[in-house]
This record gives structure tokens, C-alpha cells and sequence, in this order.
């Protein structure tokens, strides 16, 4: 494949990174990411990755575009309430990159696609808003050996984590498994922030782009926590943990379950 | 009374002067055709189709030409040309078929009545065009022409000025109506008065061609002395933004599509703002062009035939006045229109009618429609003129109701696609005698250039090409909805594609259509955006079928043309675009044959597909073959191993091979191989990406350049590198992106040299280069030369990562 000259036009600013080049643009034209979620950090991700130009962008989600969702999730705009999200979202990605190309899957990840279409990327962005999903990825970026972003957000505060499953910490060696039902506020209770989607969903394409481009340092084995009212960046070292039920010495979990999808009802929070 | 438009600077002079040595150089075979063509395209002469004739094209500046111009024209065109001239739709009178050897006389002896064909043609500043009513239309806000002939003087007299990026075209509109075609411009000038004071508005970046648009507004308002500053500015825009390297993307209009509109803007600004620092002495506008003359009498000895001729009561003579006689905002004067089919005019007419100018102001003016006018006739002498007007050329008086405005197209454009100018006549034939229906007249460009205008007529037509039946089939994409006016500039857009046969049936009954269909007062736009748009869509589909070659062969001609229609002897040209879409037919279908396994098909298409980039349509599978052969196979465009293949597929042809589908890949490569070169096309015809090389390293693709066009490959002491780059007229940080990518292709330690201009890329790019780990050896600015628009660096850079 060799970049026309619309092509260098348009990636002009990112060619002339050493880091990409037209080596490295061709490599992102091939490349295939797929976003689980086209909400608040699928919407930022997902049009910074077409703008980029990955060559194919996977949407999978089947909620509808709903009046709440457009305080933060930008690739919605008013006239689309109603509309599938992924229909929504698809729709700004090819207007913003024509030479993008857009698959869309209008419905939830479960334990019965995800495993299968996860398989088709080369890599997941993790933008879902409750816990059982973001197992659920977890689980199914191991089983299917594919580097994920995981991230989510909760009033002020976000957090980021890219997993190279089986060779850096996952989700998982972390925290085990979903908390108890209430443990943690859910987004109807505890709101958020509409930029907190911006910031992190845009840190989740830069590590996706940086993964793909094989460039720099990937946030693994370390757990990004973002305060914005504090306005500060923290790290938490992590390490793979051998106890871990996915990747540790013992493995429990050995196929594709999912939680218990009661356990949060931020989803609820979004309609 | 003014004797003159404008006058010929010093410098044109001595171009002139110089031009017959540049041809006595090429008669000897001292300088190349190429080299030479470098010097006659901005003398305003090209080559024409018909092989070592030329055509000298004088500018006149806002349409006018005094009557001994006008003469000297027409006896020039009588000893050296064809004896018919052509007025084309920017005002210029072109003569054609004149010999090499005589382009210099004929350029000397236009010098000497004050005119001149510099910058008619080449990459420069062409004919200034004004509003063709331009001082007597009683809507005008006040007579643009002398400011055309202001900045005609101005603009020629800078040589850089015929060594722009491409083309630049200027024009001048009275008012808002915009009859001269300013929103279409490069740099596009509307009159307007504020508080009193005159100026213009002023528009840049349109155009007319590939990828056409509506120019962009840079000022509001601007004193009307302010023509010079602003037109310098923005050529200079132009100068220093406009893509040298991509002669299809080279016009101001790509300039402001690259940067955005509000890029454009500031640019213009900051140029603006440089030439008003450097205070530029700029000419004198004169404050009113009258060429009226007093000493005109009908002579005694023709009172009696006038009082003969006194047939004012005739409907013909009445006929005549309604449809070619307009009042003036002049009390008593008219402006009388003398209609050229097709813009031609015989020399001994193009003289009658100079004499016959004197009945007036004096003068001739060459309308965009391409027509001509004589002006201020007083009412009284308006019988007389009628009679010496029928005399000269019953055509001038004949006053036609429905009139198509065509380029040279094929006959002599040396790439027109289809014969324009017979479908032109066809359409004339038969619209003749309706009623009339648009208030503009239907525009036919030969191919997807606009030389016809067809972008902004209400209904128009562009030459493209189509297969049916295994044949080429002349055929016109139908472009309805163009407009011009201030703000209001829309672009024709395409509903669909006929076959050329197919057009007067097409418009036959569209227009009968659309007389019933229009309501009381509706316009021409309103009428096309309710219904006619639609409409037209359905009739291109309802005309669009070809029928088989044996059924109707006359499908498979050109208008005004015996022979079945063909693309062979197109050489590289203007209308490169049309043969173009005839490749992408080839390509599609071999595409589509190797998909569906008719493998024979598939080579036989994606041979055959090239061979119009090199002037020739063999018709059998044979020729085809053996052309293939020779044109591609051997210059190593396409690798030495398809030959085997085109063995094989002859043979599968005579029956000596059962199949080919052991060759499935081969084929699959030819195709695509095909399609890379096709791809690599630039507007000459000629394939950008390099042959393919013997030894197994994949094709390099910018290979060095042996000199362009006349220069000699530089040495300066040093080995020219491997490999080179010329970068000039990129933009930072776009050369710096080419020069990135161009060391990717290469291998590490390869040597590439670059060629910078001279600022911000000579002070950006090496230190980039540098920055990123290249091994910059050297940075060495390169002398001027003749050719060269502009000092530039030599940078040459060993890859290293």
C-alpha cells in the first residue's frame, strides 16, 4: 500500500513525526480497532482514531442515542436521540474520514459475540460504563489475545490501564472480580463530569495508536488515575498478580462468562 | 478619443524582438521541440492538431479591438493562416494554421498596431477580460474596460508574470450580474461605489476545469485605484503557493482548497501588506475610453442604394433590430451585436466590419459569448448598417433565438475528446426556429475541461467517451444548474451521461417540455430547480442506451465526422481528463473479467488499456497485443515476463492453448500493474512511477529526472546523486512530509538530493532532516537561470535511518 496524495495531504502533521512516517501511516491504514461502547470515551476515542486514519473502526453497542448521553458523549448530536448509537457515531466518523472504514454491531457485548468479534481487531478500546462489561472485555481480550484500553469514569475522577493480556497486568489481577451490588456509586447517583469522557477517551486512542505505531511506552503494569478538581495525574505501580484468576498460576476462569450484569446500574444512569 | 487600450510595455517588445531568434535556433535544429515549446507557449502560440500549423492567440484587453487592429488581424490571418479567425470567450482573436516559420512576422506585425499575443498561452497571466457591455450597459455601476486595459499593462509587463505556477485569469465585472465570469476567475473584480468613491469588490480562487469553483471574496470594497495592489497580492498568492509539482492541481482554486478559506484569506492579507510596503509605481488609468469618431460620412455615392435599402418596415429588418440591436445607457446610441457561428469569422468579414466600425465609436468588441459588437451607432444610421451588414455576411444580421457557445474541441484542440463544435451545430440546427427558453446559451466543452464553460450553463454539455459494442462511443455528460452573479455563483452539476448522437434528441425534448411546463414569469434558475433538473436526469436515462454497431454505426461517429470514433493521435494536453475515463472503462473491465474468470478478456482489456497514453487504438486483439508489446512490454513499464503471457494469450486466441488459468496470478499481476501505472498518470500522459527495473529491487519511484524541459542536468563539480527530489514550490511543512517519504523508498545509505527554494524550506528542511537522524552532506544554492523563476537550494542527504 502506498499513500496517495490526499493521503499525505491529510496525515501531513502525523508523517512528520519520526515516529510515524509513511511507514507508520500505512501501518494505522491497515489497522483495525475495535470500541466497545460509542458513549462517552468511545466518542472522543473513536473520532480521534478515524481522524487518524485507522484503517477500520469497530463499533459495537446497542443502546440508542438518549437526551442524557449528549452532556458527554460527542459523537451524538441532538437531532440523533432515537437513532442506534453505532449508526450515530458511524455516521460523524465517515463524514469526518470517508476513508475510514466503519463496522458497526448494533448490540451489547456478551459473552456470546464478544469473544468472536474482539478476535477480528486488532485492538479493544474498553469504553462501556459497568463493571460486568468491563470483565467481560477483560476476559475476552485474554482469551482472544488482543491489547486492550481499559478506562472508566465517575464524577471528577478517571482511570486508564492498557493490558497486553498475559504478559502485563489485567483488570483482573487487580481487582478479582465485580464489586458487591452497591458498593460503589453508580453514575444516576454520583454524576460526572462531560470533559472527564474527553480526557480520558482521548488517552485511550493515544495508547491505541501508540500500541499500533509500536511507539513509546504503553501505561501497562501501571494504573493512571486522573483528579480533575485537584487537577493531578497519578500513577499506581502494578505487577501481574500469580493469584489472579484469569492469568495467574491457577487459573479459575477458563471460558467466557458474564457477571451478573445487575451489579451496576451506571448503564441505567446514561438513559 | 483614445487611439489606443493599452500600451505594450518595453519588455513585451523585446520578447518579441528575441522570439524570432528562439524560432530560427528551432528551424535549425539547434533547440529541442520541448526547449523550444517553452519559448512559444507564452508567446501566446500553440500548436494545433493538425500537425506543424500553429495558432497565434492576441489578447484583447476587455474585449476591444480598434478597427486598423482588427484589420491587421484579419489580413495576417489572409497571408499566413487559414484566413478565418476565432474569437474566443476570453475576448482573445486567435489565428490559425500559420507555419513555425512565420509566427514571428505575424508576432511583429500585430507589435506594430499595438497588440500582442504574449502571455496568451503558458503558465502566466492571460487575457484581462472586462463585462462585454462594459460602458454602455445602463446597469453597470461605471465602464470597467479601461481598468482592464490598466491591468493588462500592468500585469505583462513583468516577465516573472508568464512563469506562474499555471494559468491566471482576470476579469472585471460592471456589476453584480456578472457578465464577464468574475465568480469563476482567479481573481475576479466586481464594480461597486462607496459613498461616491469607485471600486470593486474582488473574488479569488475560482475556476473553471478540473474540480471547478466559485471564487472566494477577499474584499468588500476596495478604491478603485487599489486594482493593481490587490491583483499583484494575490498573484503573488498564487506565485509562491500554487503547486508547481502537480500541473493538475496547480490553479489558485487548489491553493485556497489546500489551506482552507480563511488560510487563504490571511495569506492574501499578508501579501497585500508586503506590496503596499514596497510602493510600486503603477499605471495611469485612463479616466474614460471614447474612441467615437466624427469624421465618419456615408458617402454621397451610397445614398441612393441606402435610400434603396430603407426597408426599416421588413419583418427581417425588424427581426434584426429586436434580437440584435440594444439601446445604450448612451441617449440615441445602440449597441449592435453581430452573431459568429461558433466565434468564427472569415478575414475579409473581420475587415468589412472594422470599416463599418467607424459608423460608431470606432471600435470592435470580442464578447465571452463569442460574438462581436459595434457600438454607439446612432439611431438614424442603424438602416445603412443593416444593408452593409447583410451585404458583408448575411450571417451577421440573421438574429438566432437559441445560440451554443462550444470550444475548438476535437477538430483542433490537440486533446479534445469529442467534436464540440459539430454537436454545436447540430444543436443550432435544431433548436432554431423555438421559442426561446434560456436566458443563456447552452455551453459544449469538448472534454471534462471547461473551455466551453459548461460549469455555469443552465444547460450544458462535456465531451466524455463510453464502450459499447467492443467500440468507443462518442458521448456528453449533461450538466444542468450553473449561474453567475456576485454571492450567487453555483456550478453546473452532471445528471447524467448520452451518447453524442443522442444530445439534439435530448434537447429537443426537454425544450418542448419545458415551455409547457413553465409557469407565468418563472426564470430560467426557478424553472431548473423545480422541474428542469429532474427532468433532465430522466431524459439522459431515456437517451442513454447505444444500440448495437450494426444497428446504428452512426451512434459510434462524431458529430461532423465520417469515421467511427477514435482516441488514437491524441497526444498529452489540456484535455487529458477525457482519456483518462476511458483507461478506467479498460481497467474496470479486465478487473471485472478476472473476477468473473474470463481470463482471455482480462488480458486482452488490461493490454489494451494504456495504449491511448501513447496515441494508439489498435482495433483487433492482435494489434492490440503487439502494440502492447512495443509500447509497454519493451520500455520495461511492464515487466519483461508478461510478454510470455501476451504469447500465451494469443495462442489461447488460435486455439493452441486449452485455457488459461494456469497464468490466473500473472494476469492478476498485469491488471494490477496496469491499474499502478494508470494511477501514476500526470497530465502529460506520462507515468510517474518508474519502469521496472532488471534487477529484482522494487521499482524506485521518483528515479532522476533527466533535465526537463530545456535545462541541462546540473554538475557542479559534484556526481549528480542517484536519486533527486525537486521540492521547489512545496510548501513547509509539506516538503518535509515528500522528502520524508521519498527517503523511506530508499535504502540506508542511498543518496537523494532535494531541491529547496529558497527560505523557510531551506532553513526548515535540512535541520529536520537532521533532527530525525538523516545524514545531511550538503546544502548548496543552485544559480539562476534563464527558465528559472526563482534562486534554490541543492540539498543532498545520505539515508541513515
Amino acid at each position: 500500500m502506498t499513500l496517495d496524495n490526499e493521503q499525505i495531504e491529510r496525515y501531513s502533521r502525523q508523517i512528520l513525526l519520526r515516529e510515524v512516517g509513511g511507514k507508520g501511516q500505512e501501518k494505522l491504514l491497515a489497522s483495525r480497532v475495535l470500541l466497545v461502547g460509542a458513549g462517552g470515551l468511545g466518542s472522543p476515542a473513536a473520532l480521534y482514531l478515524a481522524a487518524a486514519g485507522v484503517g477500520t473502526l469497530g463499533l459495537i453497542d446497542g443502546d440508542r442515542v438518549d437526551r442524557t448521553n449528549l452532556q458527554r458523549q460527542i459523537a451524538h448530536f441532538t437531532p440523533d436521540i432515537g437513532t442506534p448509537k453505532v449508526e450515530s457515531a458511524a455516521a460523524k466518523l465517515a463524514a469526518l474520514n470517508p476513508g475510514v472504514k466503519i463496522e458497526t454491531y448494533t448490540e451489547h457485548a456478551t459473552a456470546d459475540n464478544i469473544l468472536e468479534i474482539a478476535g477480528r481487531y486488532d485492538f479493544v478500546i474498553d469504553g462501556t460504563d459497568n463493571f460486568s462489561a468491563k470483565f467481560l472485555i477483560n476476559d475476552a481480550c485474554y482469551f482472544a489475545e488482543r491489547p486492550f484500553s481499559h478506562a472508566g469514569i465517575l464524577r471528577f475522577d478517571g482511570q486508564l490501564l492498557t493490558v497486553l493480556p498475559g504478559r502485563t497486568a489485567c483488570y483482573r489481577c487487580l481487582f478479582g472480580g465485580p464489586p458487591p451490588a452497591g458498593a460503589v456509586p453508580s453514575c444516576s447517583q454520583a454524576g460526572v463530569l462531560g470533559s472527564m469522557a474527553g480526557v480520558i477517551g482521548c488517552l485511550q486512542a493515544t495508547e491505541a495508536l501508540k500500541c499500533l505505531l509500536g511507539a513509546g511506552e504503553l501505561l501497562t503494569d501501571r494504573m493512571l488515575i486522573f483528579e480533575a478538581l485537584a487537577l493531578r495525574f497519578r500513577e499506581v505501580k502494578l505487577r501481574r498478580n500469580p493469584r489472579c484468576p484469569l492469568c495467574g498460576e491457577n487459573p479459575t476462569i477458563t471460558t467466557l462468562v458474564e457477571a451478573d450484569p445487575v451489579v451496576c446500574d451506571l448503564r441505567e444512569a446514561r438513559r | 478619443m483614445n487611439e489606443r487600450t493599452w500600451r505594450i510595455p518595453e519588455s513585451v517588445v523585446e520578447d518579441v524582438r528575441a522570439y524570432r531568434g528562439k524560432v530560427e535556433q528551432f528551424l535549425a535544429g539547434e533547440a529541442s521541440p520541448v526547449a523550444f515549446r517553452a519559448q512559444r507557449v507564452p508567446m501566446g502560440i500553440y500548436e494545433q492538431r493538425e500537425n506543424d500549423t500553429y495558432m497565434v492567440r492576441v489578447r484583447g484587453a476587455g474585449g476591444v479591438f480598434l478597427p486598423d487592429q482588427a484589420r491587421r488581424i484579419a489580413d495576417l490571418s489572409e497571408q499566413f493562416g487559414s484566413g478565418v479567425l476565432h474569437v474566443t470567450t476570453r475576448q482573445d482573436i486567435q489565428i490559425h494554421r500559420v507555419l513555425v516559420e512565420d509566427t514571428p512576422t505575424v508576432c511583429e506585425r500585430l507589435l506594430d498596431v499595438g497588440l500582442s499575443p504574449r502571455g496568451g498561452g503558458g503558465n502566466g497571466v492571460r487575457n484581462v477580460t472586462a463585462c462585454p457591455l462594459a460602458g454602455v450597459c445602463a446597469d453597470e455601476v461605471f465602464d470597467v474596460a479601461p481598468y482592464a486595459f490598466a491591468l493588462t499593462e500592468y500585469l505583462v509587463a513583468d516577465r516573472a508574470n508568464f512563469n506562474l505556477p499555471r494559468k491566471f485569469k482576470v476579469s472585471l465585472s460592471g456589476c453584480g450580474r456578472d457578465c464577464a465570469l468574475s465568480s469563476v476567475a482567479d481573481l475576479g473584480f466586481f464594480a461597486h461605489e462607496r459613498e461616491g468613491v469607485p471600486g470593486f469588490s474582488v473574488y479569488a480562487g475560482g475556476g473553471m476545469g478540473a474540480q471547478s469553483a466559485v471564487a472566494l471574496r477577499v474584499e468588500e470594497f476596495i478604491p478603485a485605484g487599489d486594482i493593481f495592489a490587490v491583483a499583484e497580492a494575490v498573484k503573488r498568492l498564487f506565485d509562491r503557493h500554487g503547486d508547481r509539482t502537480n500541473r493538475n492541481a496547480a490553479r489558485l482554486r487548489f491553493v485556497a482548497q489546500r489551506v482552507g478559506e480563511e488560510e487563504f484569506r490571511r495569506l492574501y492579507q499578508g501579501e497585500l501588506a508586503q506590496v503596499r510596503r514596497e510602493r510600486i509605481a503603477f499605471p495611469q488609468i485612463m479616466r474614460e475610453f471614447r474612441v467615437s469618431s466624427s469624421e465618419f460620412q456615408v458617402a454621397s455615392s451610397e445614398a441612393p442604394t441606402l435610400n434603396s435599402e430603407l426597408q426599416t418596415g421588413s419583418p427581417a429588418y425588424r427581426a434584426w433590430k429586436a434580437g440584435s440591436v440594444r439601446p445604450q445607457k448612451q441617449a440615441g446610441l445602440s449597441l449592435v451585436l453581430l452573431p459568429l457561428a461558433l466565434g468564427d469569422v472569415a478575414a475579409p468579414v473581420l475587415r468589412g466590419i472594422a470599416d463599418l466600425a467607424a459608423a460608431g465609436d470606432g471600435a470592435l468588441r470580442a464578447t465571452q459569448d463569442q460574438d462581436l459588437q459595434l457600438r454607439a451607432i446612432p439611431r438614424s444610421r442603424l438602416p445603412w448598417l443593416y444593408a452593409r451588414l447583410r451585404a458583408l455576411d448575411p450571417g451577421l444580421v440573421a438574429a438566432p433565438t437559441v445560440k451554443s457557445v462550444a470550444c475548438a474541441g476535437a477538430s483542433t484542440c490537440k486533446l479534445g475528446l469529442c467534436l464540440s463544435r459539430g454537436l454545436a451545430g447540430a444543436v443550432d440546427a435544431t433548436l432554431t426556429g423555438q421559442p426561446a427558453l434560456l436566458d443563456a446559451p447552452i455551453r459544449i466543452s469538448g472534454c471534462p475541461n471547461a473551455c466551453g464553460q459548461h460549469p455555469i450553463a443552465p444547460v450544458g454539455f462535456h465531451g466524455a467517451a463510453q464502450r459499447a459494442d467492443g467500440k468507443l462511443v462518442p458521448a456528453y455528460t449533461v450538466m444542468v444548474g450553473g449561474r453567475l452573479g456576485e454571492g450567487e455563483a453555483a456550478l453546473a452539476r452532471s445528471v447524467g451521461k448520452v451518447p453524442a448522437k443522442a444530445v439534439p434528441g435530448l434537447l429537443r425534448e426537454f425544450w418542448s417540455a419545458a415551455l409547457r411546463e413553465r409557469r407565468d414569469g418563472e426564470s430560467t434558475n426557478a424553472l431548473l430547480d423545480r422541474w428542469g433538473a429532474d427532468a433532465l436526469r430522466d431524459l439522459a436515462r431515456k437517451h442513454g442506451a447505444v444500440p448495437a454497431y450494426q444497428d446504428a454505426p452512426d451512434y459510434y461517429r462524431d458529430w461532423g465526422s465520417a469515421e467511427d470514433f477514435s482516441l488514437a493521435g491524441r497526444g498529452p494536453g489540456e484535455c487529458g481528463a477525457g482519456v483518462l475515463d476511458v483507461i478506467s472503462l479498460d481497467i474496470g473491465a479486465a478487473r471485472q473479467a478476472l473476477q468473473e474468470g474470463k481470463l482471455y478478456e482480462a488480458t486482452l482489456a488490461a493490454a489494451r488499456a494504456l495504449l491511448v497514453t501513447r496515441g494508439l487504438e489498435p482495433k483487433k486483439d492482435r494489434e492490440v497485443f503487439a502494440a502492447f508489446s512495443e509500447h509497454l512490454i519493451r520500455p520495461r513499464w511492464v515487466s519483461p515476463g508478461a510478454q510470455a503471457l501476451v504469447d500465451a494469450a494469443l495462442d489461447f486466441r488460435l486455439g493452441d492453448r486449452d485455457s488459461l488459468d494456469d497464468l490466473r496470478d500473472d494476469i492478476r499481476a498485469l491488471v494490477a500493474r496496469v491499474q499502478e501505472l494508470f494511477r501514476s498518470l500526470d497530465s502529460a500522459l506520462q507515468f510517474r512511477v518508474g519502469p521496472v527495473e532488471e534487477a529484482p529491487n522494487p521499482p524506485t519511484p521518483f528515479p532522476r529526472r533527466e533535465g526537463g524541459a530545456g535545462a541541462e542536468p546540473e554538475r557542479r563539480g559534484a556526481e549528480p546523486a542517484p536519486y533527486e527530489l525537486d521540492l521547489r514550490g512545496v510548501l513547509c511543512p509539506m516538503n518535509f512530509v515528500r522528502a520524508k517519504l521519498q527517503l523511506e523508498a530508499l535504502e540506508t545509505g542511498d543518496i537523494l538530493d532535494i531541491l529547496l527554494d529558497d527560505g523557510e524550506p531551506v532553513r526548515n528542511v535540512p535541520a529536520s532532516l537532521a533532527e530525525q537522524g538523516q545524514d545531511v552532506l550538503s546544502v548548496a544554492a543552485e544559480a539562476r537561470r534563464g527558465a528559472e523563476p526563482a534562486p534554490y537550494y541543492r540539498v543532498r542527504v545520505r539515508k541513515v535511518v
